[in-house]
């Protein structure tokens, strides 16, 4: 029997997003049961609030939804069809947001996030990907250094007179483009969280877009660029540890950066952390303290990136045998590593706040729908999501709602002026400072 | 036929164009394979294919609409709540439309009267949860809490917590069904009123007609409302805890427990079972193939074949848990009432209690029969049969023999003979085998061993549920009733005359056994030259 | 003639008569169905022989009604159409009592007072609907769908497999005994869907017009240790209803049921007229009956769990309600209704029979919280018609957990009285029809229930003559029942 495991012949194997053809045997194992879809069902709430899978709550063909991409994705990698809009619809009406390979990953040993990755990669390699809109925010970064096409020179705006920035510090903050741009208060108060908790910290000399939405989308030629200029960027600055305030940022580090480089988050030479991770950490061993009330009664988001998508990358090649069995063996990234406990921890340290949970949370999360270019690709598709989301937050009874990503933000407020309703949003650094 | 521009207007007109498509990549999207139940089979590749056309129906009047549609057009067509069955609840001819009821997902629940009243969308997770959340609690199929109740209802579902509460074609109460020919069929008190509460009759009882054990597979009309019983629980909550995959629900130990024991030998466990039966105690009990333990223990796919790779038939054949869920229906001294006898039970054959966490993971709200496919990326359940103990006793071994001769390319099991349990109260056994394979391997022994496993169960006299669409008719129906294909053809005739209904179901497998080069070595019975059905 | 000498040639000239005395027990029953005369009885003693009479008519298209009581209810066995009654009473064998699978295989012939005896030799006994006739065939009582008093099974229904001969003569086997060779079988016939199609649900509440079932599988249970019998004297059927949808589904008692005091005088007077007058005077409103038992194992603590549960119900909930071993007032009663419902009706005169001669029986399966509802149409539309509501009996019966119940109102008469009987035919047709205004479900429509019910459930009824159509072409098998 010992002997049956390893004269099956091999195959050569990689977990390698640029070959879409790494994940045919992925793509070839789905047994559509949908758990890519549903809320895990040990927490499943009921009868409302039932799927995590914003694409396919959207557009409810199967054909929306990881069962059925990841069968036309086969069909893709075997030549059966040609680029359509409707082929890229498929594609690209997807924030990416790890609900699917989470879901799968409760039972099985399949690669769907990068099987969807790696298809993007294929659309932009065949000529057909992305979406005018995402060609749009590619032109704006190679120009601008930003997703918005804002002049770069504004990027260090943020920084008043109150908050104090060190030349050199072992730990640099890279704000990201929405917070320079677009969400100023976010950067803001980061700036004041670090140095209300007596951590000095830098910024990045001439800091750039991370590339989230290059790489998001498939420009992983052009997001690899951005990512070796980051890096090296950081390592010449000396920082040990990058904070950011973005999930998507966070992500971006920590993640995609190590595997477009095919190295392990482990060996990026610095850490990655997340305020969420900084301000827990601070407030529990006494360095920040949220002593001022903060009168509100809250909701918490999930953010994407903070939470399914952020498991430290470990890169993967080697052979697959007998029953699929790999070798060397590799220890699968199921989205346990997500950052659910700090936020609840720093909320819960905060007085005057009431916290109540939405029905679906943590890895059940349902996507705000805007990251990785969806909102600007798909702007519908992130308008549903965003009010999927809004009906969670009525039914608790939420008087705010709070996440850690701008996106999330900018999406829900988005949503939220259409609706003329008054549920506030905040991001959580903004809901930090406010305590101190 | 290709689906005419007038047919597909017509049907747009129903649902509207957002809810209709022909578009070749939407409708790749619902392939079968080549991953799933029954997937990467002969049956698979031969059989199946991609839908003309996808529609998603909103209400009955949709379906109706669309059925008469389809009659007039002559469009075949497939019902598909989740499609997580197969290949076989796909579409099986060119240019059929595929009926997706995922948006029919209507639920009303009535915790006095203890049902719930659900549309094909609606799948057993939520149900469950609404009962939980009430007290109650429904049997949340093997096949997993991510399938249809409708579907699972009318084909086949059984858990462990079948012990008291039986088949699930006696827990289905009121029925509306969309026949073949488009004329709606309401059953039990739908029949007269607006309620669905009571299943039986008016006289006799055309239930009769949706489940034939394990279903029709939708060749007989599609059904768009099913009211099922609800069971009284207790009531504590079952709070959910732990990060995916490591979730489950906490157990409320003084109401709600499992207990695992072990026992010395194969005849030990099903003393056990049985007289947990004859007690009337308990909620659920089971024994499990220790393969299942290993998949439940394991950390991905290597770490199960290190921990399997350990075991042999030795150890096999010295293994024996049985697992038993307690439930404190009345009170917490009738739980104490059902461990004592428990207790009793498992003293009188020398077992031992062993550890076990006070936490659901599988089969109270959650069935994780995706794990099933971890090991070896192909699965199907090949037989499971409600009968007596003693017919499930021997049954699953008489299958580990025959699959021993199909073993590779079949996952090695050392001769586990598969999962047993015991249900209403100990008055029937429950066996069911499953197989495990590379779908890389050739797999045409596997396609010749599901068609053997037929000939086995006629040859020893086993009854099966693989039986009408399961397996080559002409093969099954002469030797059960005899004749049970004669009464289905002519039951399937009648209601659907041009077998536009799921065709060339319920003759798909005969039809398979005729197209596959390595199959026609396993015809040794006679069927007619032409089938009696319309060509598509 | 050549008929009996045709039936002759398959059952045995023994086995057939024309005879007017043997004919004219057949003609009539206790229902309030008027008398029809068959041409000739037969009496087969195998399948093969049934399947040799109905293959006979068929060819002869002469209408078959299957009997195998030996006393008639609700008048599906009336030969409405002539033709041949075909009498199982000789089919009346226990195939086999298995223990261990728990389960009896009877013919159809087999009666409850045969059944229940012999299963009383093995500790073993059948659940029961309320004081069933002890020569009623029980095979054809749960083929009826006859409600049991026990509601504490989750799976209901105690019918597994059988054999029916279909109305064009084929033998066949549905359930797991559908097993080729079957008994001599690895299967036990206790499954009893398939194969194919769940063919046991089209011959449930058939009235025999679906097949000739031979033979079937029946569930047995244990018989409890201990007893005991509990009784609540209750004026107010809301709030008797409220105490059973509080305890039933905590899964409490064996049986239980609710009777009024008209029909629970009828069944306990021993001297009539006088100890049932005093009774019926006497006896509250309502008695709720509960049964408490202990199983085989450990059944005191058993019995101890479920009266430490009622009893803090009725401490913190429902203080005015008193249950106790015995009803005061009436001595003895408990003893005696333990063994009553636990055993067919053990006297020559019927229960229900026993005051004026014949009962009329209006039932139909309701949400208990309606009983108080339909008991006000009935009693309502009873005066209208100059019923005295004092000799209206009432049963509810609880199932499963209280999910539903059987509501039965009974009509006493005197089966000699045209009169009578045309005014209980007319009230309890009005009766039928407001309370299926009203919600109710009757799934075994009897006599004149059949058409109020299949005009208005007309989809199932066209699916269902289709269906017929399929298994009876020629329309032979007790035509001028249900829909039929």
């Amino acid at each position: 029997m010992a002997n049956d495991r390893y004269d099956t012949p091999r195959k050569k194997a990689s977990f390698e997003v640029r070959d879409l053809n790494n994940f045919v045997y992925d793509m070839s194992r789905c047994i559509k049961c949908k758990g890519c879809y549903w809320v895990d069902h040990t927490y499943m709430p009921g009868v409302k609030y039932t799927t995590r899978c914003p694409s396919g709550t959207w557009n409810e063909f199967d054909s929306y939804q990881a069962a059925g991409k990841l069968r036309i994705g086969l069909a893709v990698a075997e030549g059966k069809f040609d680029w359509t809009p409707k082929l890229l619809e498929v594609v690209y009406a997807d924030p990416l947001c790890g609900a699917c390979d989470v879901g799968c990953k409760r039972n099985l040993d399949l690669e769907i996030e990068l099987s969807l990755e790696a298809l993007r990669m294929k659309a932009v390699k065949d000529g057909a990907g992305p979406m005018p809109a995402h060609k749009k925010i590619a032109r704006n970064i190679a120009d601008t250094h930003n997703q918005f096409g804002a002049p770069h020179d504004n990027r260090k705006k943020w920084i008043d007179k109150d908050i104090s920035v060190a030349e050199k510090a072992d730990l640099l903050y890279f704000a990201g483009c929405s917070a320079s741009h677009t969400n100023n208060e976010i950067a803001r108060a980061t700036g004041k969280i670090l140095n209300a908790s007596g951590s000095p910290f830098m910024i990045m000399k001439d800091e750039w877009c991370c590339g989230n939405v290059l790489y998001s989308v498939g420009m992983i030629d052009e997001a690899t660029k951005i990512a070796k200029r980051n890096i090296e960027a950081v390592k010449t600055s000396g920082a040990k540890t990058l904070v950011t305030s973005c999930a998507e940022c966070y992500r971006m580090w920590k993640v995609d950066y190590p595997k477009m480089l095919d190295i392990a988050t482990a060996d990026l030479g610095f850490e990655v952390i997340h305020l969420l991770e900084f301000a827990d950490g601070a407030i529990r061993n006494g360095r920040l303290k949220p002593t001022r009330n903060v009168d509100l009664r809250l909701t918490y988001h999930d953010s994407c990136g903070v939470s399914r998508l952020c498991d430290a990358w470990r890169p993967w090649k080697g052979e697959r045998g007998w029953m699929g069995t790999i070798e060397p063996t590799y220890k699968r990234r199921r989205g346990t590593e997500g950052l659910y406990g700090q936020p609840r921890n720093i909320l819960s340290a905060i007085p005057g706040l009431t916290v109540v949970e939405m029905p679906r949370i943590r890895e059940n999360a349902f996507c705000c729908g805007a990251g990785r270019g969806t909102r600007e690709a798909f702007p519908d598709l992130a308008r549903f999501s965003a009010n999927q989301r809004l009906e969670e937050v009525r039914e608790v009874g939420a008087e705010a709602l709070v996440s850690a990503c701008p996106f999330c933000k900018n999406n829900f407020l988005q949503a939220i002026k259409a609706h003329g309703e008054e549920i506030k949003v905040l991001d959580i650094s903004e809901v930090i400072l406010a305590s101190l | 036929m290709a689906i005419t521009k007038e047919a597909y207007k017509a049907l747009e007109c129903v649902v509207g164009s957002e809810f209709i498509t022909d578009d070749p990549i939407l409708c790749e999207g619902y392939r079968s394979g080549p991953g799933g139940y029954e997937s990467a089979t002969g049956y698979e590749r031969v059989m199946t294919t991609t839908p003309g056309a996808v529609i998603l129906p909103r209400t009955t009047d949709d379906v109706q609409k669309i059925v008469r549609i389809c009659n007039r057009y002559k469009v075949a067509y497939v019902p598909y709540s989740t499609g997580f069955y197969g290949p076989r609840s796909h579409c099986h001819v060119k240019n059929e439309l595929l009926i997706d009821m995922k948006r029919m997902r209507d639920f009303e629940l009535d915790d006095k009267h203890w049902y719930a009243t659900v549309q094909p969308g609606v799948t057993y997770s939520p149900l469950q949860a609404e009962c939980l959340r009430r007290g109650g609690y429904v049997v949340v199929g093997g096949g997993g809490a991510q399938v249809s109740v409708v579907a699972n209802m009318i084909c086949d579902g059984w858990s462990p917590l079948s012990l008291r509460i039986g088949f699930p074609h006696r827990r289905i109460l009121g029925v509306e069904l969309v026949l073949p020919d488009g004329e709606i069929l309401r059953t039990g008190s739908l029949a007269v009123h607006d309620d669905a509460f009571w299943g039986e009759g008016i006289g006799p009882d055309l239930r009769g007609m949706l489940r034939g054990y394990t279903g029709v597979l939708g060749c007989l009309g599609i059904v768009t409302k099913l009211a099922l019983k609800i069971l009284p629980f207790q009531p504590e909550e079952l709070k959910p805890t732990g990060i995916s995959p490591n979730t489950g629900l906490a157990l409320p130990v003084n109401r709600v427990k499992w207990l695992n024991f072990q026992v010395p030998s194969k005849e030990a466990e099903t003393q056990v079972m049985y007289e947990i039966g004859k007690a009337e105690i308990a909620g659920a009990v089971t024994k499990v193939p220790l393969f299942w333990r290993a998949i439940a223990k394991t950390e991905g796919k290597e770490d199960f074949w290190d921990i399997w790779g350990k075991e042999s038939e030795e150890t096999i054949k010295n293994f024996h848990i049985v697992r038993v869920l307690l439930i404190g229906f009345t009170s917490e001294a009738q739980m104490r009432y059902d461990e004592a006898v428990l207790n009793d039970i498992v003293k009188e054959v020398g077992g031992v209690q062993r550890p076990t966490k006070p936490i659901d993971q599988s089969w109270i709200k959650n069935a994780d029969s995706a794990g099933m496919w971890l090991m070896c990326g192909a699965y199907v359940s090949v037989d499971y049969i409600i009968e007596s103990i003693p017919h499930a006793d021997t049954h699953g071994p008489t299958y580990a023999e025959l699959k021993a001769r199909y073993t590779p390319p079949f996952m090695p099991d050392y001769g586990d003979p598969g999962w047993t349990m015991v249900c209403e109260a100990g008055h029937q056994g429950y066996s069911e085998y499953l197989v495990y394979w590379d779908p890389d391997e050739d797999t045409n022994p596997v396609d010749r061993f599901y068609v053997e496993t037929s000939k086995m169960n006629i040859r020893e006299r086993y009854y099966t549920s693989l039986l009408g669409s399961h397996q080559p008719l002409y093969l099954t129906g002469p030797k059960y009733g005899p004749n049970y294909h004669e009464w289905l053809l002519k039951v399937k005739g009648e209601f659907d005359p041009l077998w536009i209904c799921h065709p060339p179901v319920p003759l798909a497998h005969d039809q398979f056994v005729e197209r596959a080069e390595w199959m026609k070595s396993m015809k040794d019975w006679e069927s007619p030259d032409e089938f009696p059905m319309p060509k598509w | 003639m050549a008929t009996k000498d045709d039936l002759a040639k398959i059952v045995g000239e023994s086995n057939v008569s024309d005879a007017l005395e043997d004919l004219s027990g057949y003609s009539r029953d206790l229902s309030l169905h008027p008398a029809a005369m068959a041409d000739v009885v037969v009496r087969p003693g195998t399948s093969e022989e049934v399947s040799g009479v109905i293959k006979w008519a068929n060819r002869n298209n002469v209408p078959v009604v299957p009997v195998s009581s030996r006393t008639h209810f609700h008048g599906c066995t009336i030969p409405k159409q002539g033709g041949v009654v075909l009498d199982m009473v000789r089919m009346k064998r226990i195939v086999e009592i298995d223990e261990y699978n728990r389960k009896v295989c009877i013919e159809a012939g087999v009666t409850w007072r045969q059944l229940t005896e012999e299963l009383d030799k093995q500790n073993m006994r059948v659940i029961m609907p309320l004081l069933p006739h002890p020569e009623r065939s029980v095979l054809t009582d749960w083929l009826e769908r006859e409600v049991p008093t026990n509601t504490v099974y989750d799976y209901g229904e105690p019918m597994q497999s059988l054999e029916v001969v279909w109305p064009t003569g084929e033998i066949f086997r549905a359930g797991s005994a559908s097993v080729n060779g079957y008994p001599d079988s690895k299967s036990k016939g206790t499954n009893p869907a398939g194969p194919g199609l769940d063919f046991y649900r089209f011959v449930q509440g058939a009235q025999g017009t679906m097949g000739v079932v031979t033979w079937t599988n029946l569930k047995i249970e244990s018989k409890p240790k201990i007893d005991n019998i509990l009784f609540a004297a209750l004026d107010d059927l809301a709030r008797a209803e409220d105490f059973l949808y509080r305890i039933l589904p905590r899964r409490i008692g064996q049986e239980v049921l609710l009777l009024n005091n008209v029909d629970l005088a009828t069944i306990l007077a021993d001297k009539w007229p006088d100890d049932f007058e005093k009774l019926r005077a006497t006896l509250p409103a309502w008695t709720l009956i509960i049964v408490i038992s202990g199983l085989r194992r450990r059944p005191e603590e058993k019995v101890a769990y479920e009266m430490e549960f009622i009893g803090e119900v009725i401490r913190n909930e429902f203080k005015d309600i008193a249950l106790t071993d015995n009803l005061p007032g009436f001595p003895g009663i408990g003893k005696k209704l333990l063994s009553l419902l636990r055993k067919p009706w053990p006297k020559e005169v019927y229960w229900k029979n026993q005051w004026k001669g014949a009962a009329h029986s209006l039932f139909f399966i309701a949400k208990p919280s309606a009983t108080p509802l339909y008991k006000s149409i009935v009693e309502e539309i009873a005066m209208a018609h100059g019923y005295a509501l004092e000799s209206l009996g009432m049963y509810i019966q609880p199932i499963e957990h209280n999910r539903a119940c059987h509501m039965e109102f009974n009509f006493f008469y005197d089966p000699e009285c045209g009169s009578e009987k045309a005014l209980i035919k007319s009230l309890s047709r009005e009766a039928a029809k407001e309370l299926l205004n009203s919600g109710a479900f009757f799934t075994r429509p009897y006599g004149d229930l059949a058409a109020i019910n299949y005009e208005r459930a007309g989809g199932y009824a066209s699916a269902l003559k289709r269906v017929k159509k399929l298994f009876d072409p020629n329309n032979i098998m007790n035509p001028g029942n249900l829909c039929f």
